[in-house]
Order: C-alpha cells, then structure tokens, then sequence
C-alpha cells in the first residue's frame, strides 16, 4: 500500500530534488535562506532628499525579496543598493530609512520521509511513501524518523521511565496507556526520537511541552523529539490489535509527526482498520469512559434507545469486552476494528 | 390493495459537523404535526438517517400507512440546512496584541473564521520567527490591522509588510482594517484587486469598531470557503429563521447553538432585523488546549473532577466530537463547557433586555432534562430581566430558515405547536447585598388562590412550579440596589410569565454569578442550584437554593 505525504515549501525555498526522486527521511529536499533581524539602511540621506520626496524614489515595495547589490531606490544619477541579499520591509516617512531584513545562510528543508517524490509546485511537493499511515488523535513536537520499539508487554501497560534504556536512542518507542512527563523528558534525554502512545493524560503533555520550552529559551535542548496519541486523552490503552500489528513491525522504519498526529511505517502491512456504525459481531473499541479503549465483540444492538448513567438516551449496544465484563455502550461512543489481513 | 388513508411528510435536516438531526412532519386531516425525528452521528451517512427514520415511523404512524412509509419518505420533500464542510482560516497580522491584533481576532471569530494564528508587533518574536510563522501557515485570508484613523503608523507598515512578505501573490485575499491614512500605501503592497480596505477596527485609542471588518468577513466568508449555496449554511439559516419569528411572534429573540466546533447566536427584532455571530472556535471543542480552560470548566460544573480529568475530557471532545457522555462527571463537565463557550460567545455584544432566549443543537436542546438546557442558557447567557426559556428541541429551526423569505413565516406558523419545547420563564436581577432579600415575587394565576410572595435572597435561585401552558401575572418587588435591567419609576414591576417543564425561575445570583472560593462551599452551592432546577416539584411548592 502507499500514501501521499505533502510538504509544504515556504517562499523561496529552492528544490534540490526532482519529481521521480526517491527521498530518505534525513535527506535534504529543499533550502531556504530565511530572513534575519531587521536593520535600517538610509535613503534620504544617500538621495539628499526630503524623506517625504525619498520616498516616491523607491525602485520596490515592503515585502520584496533583494539580492545584494540591487538597487533600492533611485533619483537623478544617484542610487541606494542594500549590501547582501534582504527583504525590504518598510519605509520609514518620519527619518528617510527603509527597514530590511537580510536573509542568512541556507537553510536545509527536511522531508522526514521515505518515499518518491510524485509532484513539486510553488507551494510544496508531494512523495509517494510505500508503507501504512495512521492518524492519531493528538501529539506535540515536529517531524522525526526512526526505528520502531515496542517497549511494553501489554497493550493497556503504561510506558514507565525505566523501560527507556540506551537500545531506545535514535529509535521511535511504542508504549501503552500513558507515560509520564518524567518519562518523556527522560526519553528525550536519552536522545528517543518520539513516542507512539494509545493516550495520555493531557495534563502531562502540557506539562512535558512546558519544560521543553523554557529548556529551549535557555539553549537546553537541541534535537527534534515528537509524540503521538493514537487512541484518546488519559489513562488509554492501544487497541489489542494495532499493538499487535506495531510488534509485527518492530524494526521497521518509521515517521511521526507530533503536531499533526500522523505516523508513517514503511514497507508495512495495511494497520486493522477503523469503521463508524458498527455490527454485531464486529470487533469494537470504545471511546469514552468508563469504557475508553477497551476493546471487545458488539454481541447485541438494543432495540430501542438506552439512556447511560449520565441520562443521555441513545442507540447502543451490549459490548462483551475482553476480560470478561459485559456493557451496554452508546453506539455513538463504539468504532468497529477490522482484523489486519492474515494475521 | 390501496390504502384508505392519506398523507403528506416533509424530512427536515440539520448536518453538523458532528451530529446529524432530521425530523419528519406530516399532514394529517389538514395539520403539520411532527411525527418522529433522529439523531445519530454525521459519521453514520445519510442512507443510516434515512433507515432509523423509516424504522420510527413504521413503529409511529397508523399501521395502514407503514407498508407504503419507505415510498413516502422517499418521495417527502426534503428542506436541509448544513454546518460549512470546513472552516475559513484566518491570519491576522498586527501592531498590538491587545488593541488593534485583539479587535481584528474578535471580528474575525464573530466572523465565523477561525484564527490560524495570529501575530503581532509586540508579541516578543523575533522578525525572523514571524516571518517564518507567517510562510508556514496554511489559510485562507490575512487581515492586517494597526495605527489609529488620521496617523501613518510605521509599525502599521510594517506588519502590512510582513503579510506581503509572507503570502503568495494572488493566494487568499487581503483585508486591511487599520489607519484609513495608510490604505492606498498598504493596498499598494500587494496586487490588483488583492488588498480590500475596510474601517479601522480601533479607529482611536479609547473606541473598538469591529463591526465593518465583521460583515466584510462574513461575506468573504460565503465566497471563499463556503462556495455551496449559502442558504442552506445552518449560520445563515437559523438567524433567518429567528428573525421571522420574531416578527411573527413580536418579541425579542436571542437564539444560541453551542455546536461541536462552531457556535452562533443570533439576536432577532420584532421589525425582523437580526444581528448573527459565528464563532468558528466556539464551539465544545475550542476549549481544549486553551490555557486555563480546563481549571475554569472544572470550577464551573463542581462535579466533574479535578482539572487534569476535565483537562482530558475537552481533548475527546475536540478529537471525538461526536461521542457520548456516558458518565454524570463527564456530562456536567460538557455543560459547564458549553456554559463557558455561550458567555464568550455574547461576552462583547450589547444584548439588553430579552423577551425570549432559545437553545438550539444537541448540546442544548439534545440535554437530557429540561433544567440543564435551562441551566447553560441561564449561567452561560445571564439574560436580565423578565426572560421565556425554550428550545429547538425538533432542530427544525435551522432547516425552515432555508426556505425562501416569504415561506419561513408560512413554516413557523404550521409548526407553531411542536415548533420550540418551553421551559419557563426566568427572572434574572443583578445587584444587591449578599444574603439580603434581592427581590420579592407575587405570583398570580387566574382560577388559583393568591399565595404569598416569594422572598429570593441575593445568591439564591427558587423556582415556582408553572406547568406548560399555564400563565401567571407577576409582581416583582427589587431590593435595594437590585434592578432587573431597566430603569423603573415604580418600586413594583408588573410583567408576564408563561410554564413550561421547568416553571418559573426565579435568579438572584447576580451576573456574573460569584461562586464562593473554598472547593467544599462552591460544590455545595453549585449541587443546590442544580437540584433547585432539576427537581420534580409538588404542586405549588417552590424551589429553593
């Protein structure tokens, strides 16, 4: 199976790389040269002119993009070029200065995924990634690429800070229900590229994005590190039967992207699939407490409307969840799983 | 063999982005009556809604007309109002994070667009990183705003600079709403026809004016995102329909629907005039993530749990909207949510006195008792003065205001008596000394023996039972320093009440409501109030809390 991946190219940004190319995930696809802090270069003065008459000198608009040398305005022989490449941002009427932004040196756009490079446009370029795609439902943190290790037993088991050890360095760490905000510094400590968990407690996320950012603004941090959610928000376990399919694929290499809560594992089996309205029969995870990520059998849809504790009247229907313990569970609240093919 | 009896339905719809509503009318013997209606995911698709309509009306409607329902239903006349498939995205790029960046924001939300993000000078970035926040992010419009009317801002210039640094040339339009000096150099930054100026929305330093940049953005609205025949939006739809039923009924309206992601209000004139605000944010899930929320929506509800626990219910209610509270704790979370997402979302209009306060979509009217629908319209709208409470129970609303103008009036009119579910009537006052009587309340129904006046003291909330249907003349005595809104020459207020499944609600609690500091008393006041409201009454016995 394969699924297109777009990578959106900011202005200026230049391709390195041509449609057909096949992209490694540490590969540089693009450059740019993004602009530095401001400085003011005068214009009147050059032109010995009133900064009001300078003004209707100028040879561009704020916002354009300069090369060095070029010119910036000019009146009766007499010319203002900017020293190295910029962007002119505005001019000021008061004291006859133009506000610039030089641009600093090349910096590397990564595309964080394997794939062949099916289009490129103004805007961005598309790859062709071989391999599965899962959308999560939350995360943080930028794009990352790495080896999977599942590193809990059960798929309800929560990621402890112990279960980060030297073998997670570089790698992308399956855990289970939760993991704490200790446990994540300590994975990103440890150099962890990013985490796939069923959930988290919001509160600990929160949490663990605070720390990183008062880290950065002290230059504590270097790295990318990402985390994302696949199931909800809290003590969440993974479906049985996406941890299962993750432990087919441990080794494989893998792409998360936190703040967009997708992950990407190559050369992967299709993940089991979610469907809404679920059937008796099917297999089915639930979503809300007191059941969330609970994974069981849809035995019976009721035939009339059931109102759950909270007097909420809906369509539901008797779940038998593994373990034993059976629940009449709104229909609304109840996605059905499909069985990976050939497992 | 033919069927001895005949009829006419229509299927009335209402898509969210999370819950899908359709109700089925049916004339029989002359009279449109609503027969049936569901509710299920949007997820479910429309062949699901179709098939859970037709199972409720075969078990509903005379069994000589079940046979034939899957043809009727097929063949019903089909008036269908819809949430905008995807919001409009929005970047507003500013002087000021609190003057000239908050009002474009205001305007730009009210306007129904969602802020991607926005930036401004003073926002402790470095050009750099502006510039970059700028070219990374995905939107469909900018709106630049910044210097007072009569100045030439270089601060203004240079945010204006940033957008025209940023954005593609000929990408999503351009609205400048700064210094009307500055319009032709701003407007001149980008292409032909790219930058539209419309009035500064802080055209001085003491004077917000949002409203021009609003109604612009409301239209940009329809034409960029919403390319689909406006109409049938549900924001447009449901403010035309309470604009006509404020004409026809001569009252005051103010309709609010807390929806999964957006909200809208819509406050209606007799004369048929109506002012609509779309919150793009508004709705359940715009609180999650939003700092502080979750410690708010925890205070507010008292029995939801602590705020790491709300903390995880607003994240499933933005990543799975159209899930179910199963528990009480998560229930009273939602409608705490809701309560704080409707005072935001009326927090910067002028809405005075009201004769008539609806609560539409399923967060409201989907409530499962009638007292915590009227609970998120009291605390969350707090309106003043002598107040009808009732809900767009049916979710019909939405759909009759797609018809055309002349029809809407014809529609409310045919469904006048399943049209709204009444809850009562509320009287709201503000003002007054804790623990004091904040007002004095003669009940007088007609055929009933005078009782004696109701005393409600400040924080308190009564309700006197007035069942649906019943009306009752008041006599509303105000404590010192307390006033129900508007001015009085007479120290007694004479005005109108009407029953419903809640009654007659009488509300000291002030507004804003002040709830006590210390958890233990805050959670028992909260609990009383809402045993207040949702108790079964015996006959003639108020309420009180």
């Amino acid at each position: 199976m394969s699924v297109v991946h777009r990578i959106r190219l900011p202005i200026g940004a230049v391709p390195l790389v041509e449609v057909g190319h096949l992209a490694e995930p540490a590969e540089v696809l693009a450059t740019r040269r993004p602009p530095g802090p401001g400085m003011s270069i005068p214009v009147a003065a050059r032109l010995h002119r009133s900064p009001a008459v300078a003004a209707a000198c100028l040879s561009v608009t704020p916002g354009s993009y300069l090369e060095a040398g070029e010119r910036l305005a000019e009146d009766r022989g007499r010319e203002v070029v900017v020293p190295s490449a910029c962007l002119f941002l505005a001019y000021d009427l008061d004291d006859g200065t133009a506000l610039v932004a030089p641009l600093l040196g090349n910096e590397p756009i990564v595309g964080h995924v394997r794939g062949e490079v099916s289009a490129i446009d103004d805007e961005g370029m598309e790859l062709r990634i071989g391999g599965a795609l899962l959308e999560g439902v939350g995360g943080t943190g930028g794009a990352v690429h790495g080896e999977l290790r599942v590193a809990v037993h059960e798929p309800g088991e929560e990621l402890r800070a112990s279960m980060i050890d030297v073998d997670a360095t570089g790698r992308i760490v399956v855990g289970g229900s939760r993991a704490s905000a200790e446990t994540l510094t300590r994975a990103r400590a440890m150099g962890v590229a990013g985490i796939v968990l069923g959930g988290l407690l919001d509160k600990e996320l929160r949490d663990f994005e605070t720390t990183q950012q008062r880290r950065r603004q002290v230059g504590g941090t270097r790295g990318d590190f990402a985390v994302v959610l696949l199931e909800g928000f809290g003590k969440v376990g993974l479906d049985p039967g996406m941890f299962a399919w993750f432990r087919a694929h441990e080794g494989r290499m893998a792409s998360i992207f936190g703040s967009s809560a997708r992950v990407y594992v190559y050369d992967a089996e299709p993940p089991p699939a979610r469907r809404a309205l679920p059937r008796p029969g099917d297999r089915v995870i639930a979503h809300r407490r007191p059941h969330a990520g609970r994974a069981g059998e849809l035995v019976r849809l009721l035939d009339a409307p059931h109102a759950a504790a909270s007097g909420i009247s809906a369509r539901s229907a008797i779940v038998r969840f593994e373990g034993g313990p059976t629940a009449i569970v709104p229909l609304a609240n109840l996605e059905a799983t499909e069985p990976v093919p050939g497992a | 063999m033919t069927v001895g009896i005949e009829t006419e339905l229509a299927v009335l719809i209402d898509v969210g982005s999370a819950w899908a509503k359709a109700s089925v009318i049916g004339r029989v013997r002359g009279r449109w009556r609503l027969v049936t209606r569901v509710a299920q995911p949007t997820a479910w698709g429309a062949g699901e809604l179709q098939r859970a309509l037709l199972e409720r009306l075969e078990a509903a409607v005379d069994a000589r007309l079940a046979p034939r329902m899957g043809e009727l239903l097929a063949s019903a006349n089909r008036i269908e109002c819809h949430t905008a498939r995807r919001p409009g995205r929005i970047v507003v790029a500013a002087v000021s994070r609190e003057l000239s960046g908050g009002a474009a924001r205001r305007a730009a939300e009210a306007a129904g667009w969602q802020v991607a993000e926005i930036v401004t000078l003073d926002d402790g970035r470095s050009l750099a990183d502006r510039l970059a926040t700028l070219q990374s992010v995905e939107t469909d419009a900018w709106v630049i705003a910044g210097g007072f009317d009569g100045t030439r801002s270089r601060r203004a210039l240079e945010a204006a600079a940033l957008v025209a640094s940023a954005r593609r040339r000929g990408s999503g339009p351009v609205i400048w709403a700064g210094s009307d000096e500055l319009a032709d150099e701003v407007a001149a930054l980008f292409e032909a026809e790219g930058c539209s100026p419309v009035g500064n929305v802080r055209p001085d330093p003491r004077r917000e004016s949002t409203a021009p940049l609003r109604e612009h953005l409301q239209g940009l609205l329809r034409t960029v995102v919403a390319r689909e025949d406006e109409t049938h939006l549900a924001a447009i739809a449901l403010p035309r329909a309470i604009g006509a039923l404020a004409v026809g009924s001569g009252l005051r309206i103010l309709a609010v629907d807390i929806g999964a992601r957006g909200a809208i209000s819509a406050l209606a004139e007799p004369d048929g005039s109506f002012d609509s605000r779309i919150r793009g944010g508004g709705g359940l899930a715009g609180l999650a993530g939003v700092p502080g929320s979750a410690a708010r929506v925890s205070r507010l509800a008292g029995d939801a749990g602590d705020e790491a626990t709300v903390a995880d219910l607003l994240q499933t209610l933005r990543s799975r909207p159209a899930s179910l509270a199963e528990t009480p704790e998560e229930l009273s979370a939602t409608h705490a949510a809701a309560r704080v997402q409707a005072a935001s979302l009326i927090e910067d209009a002028a809405q005075g006195a009201l004769d008539l306060v609806i609560g539409c979509g399923s967060t409201i009217a989907g409530a499962p008792h009638p007292a915590q629908a009227a609970r998120i319209l009291l605390d969350g709208l707090r309106p003043i003065g002598v107040t009808q409470l009732a809900l767009d129970a049916a979710s019909v609303l939405g759909p009759l205001g797609t018809l055309p103008d002349d029809e809407i009036s014809e529609g409310i009119g045919l469904l006048i008596e399943d049209l709204l579910l009444p809850l009562g009537t509320a009287v709201v006052c503000r003002g007054g000394e804790p623990g004091r009587m904040a007002m004095r309340v003669t009940v007088h129904r007609a055929g009933w023996p005078d009782t004696a006046p109701v005393e409600v003291r400040s924080g308190q909330l009564q309700v006197v039972p007035l069942a649906r249907g019943q009306e009752a003349e008041l006599t509303i005595e105000p404590g010192d320093g307390v006033t129900l809104g508007a001015g009085r020459r007479s120290p007694r207020i004479q005005a109108l009440a009407t029953g419903g499944a809640i009654g007659l609600i009488l509300d000291a609690r002030g507004i804003p409501i002040m709830l006590p500091r210390r958890g233990d008393d805050r959670r028992a006041m909260l609990a009383s109030w809402r045993d207040a409201l949702a108790r079964e009454p015996a006959p003639g016995v108020e309420r009180v809390a």
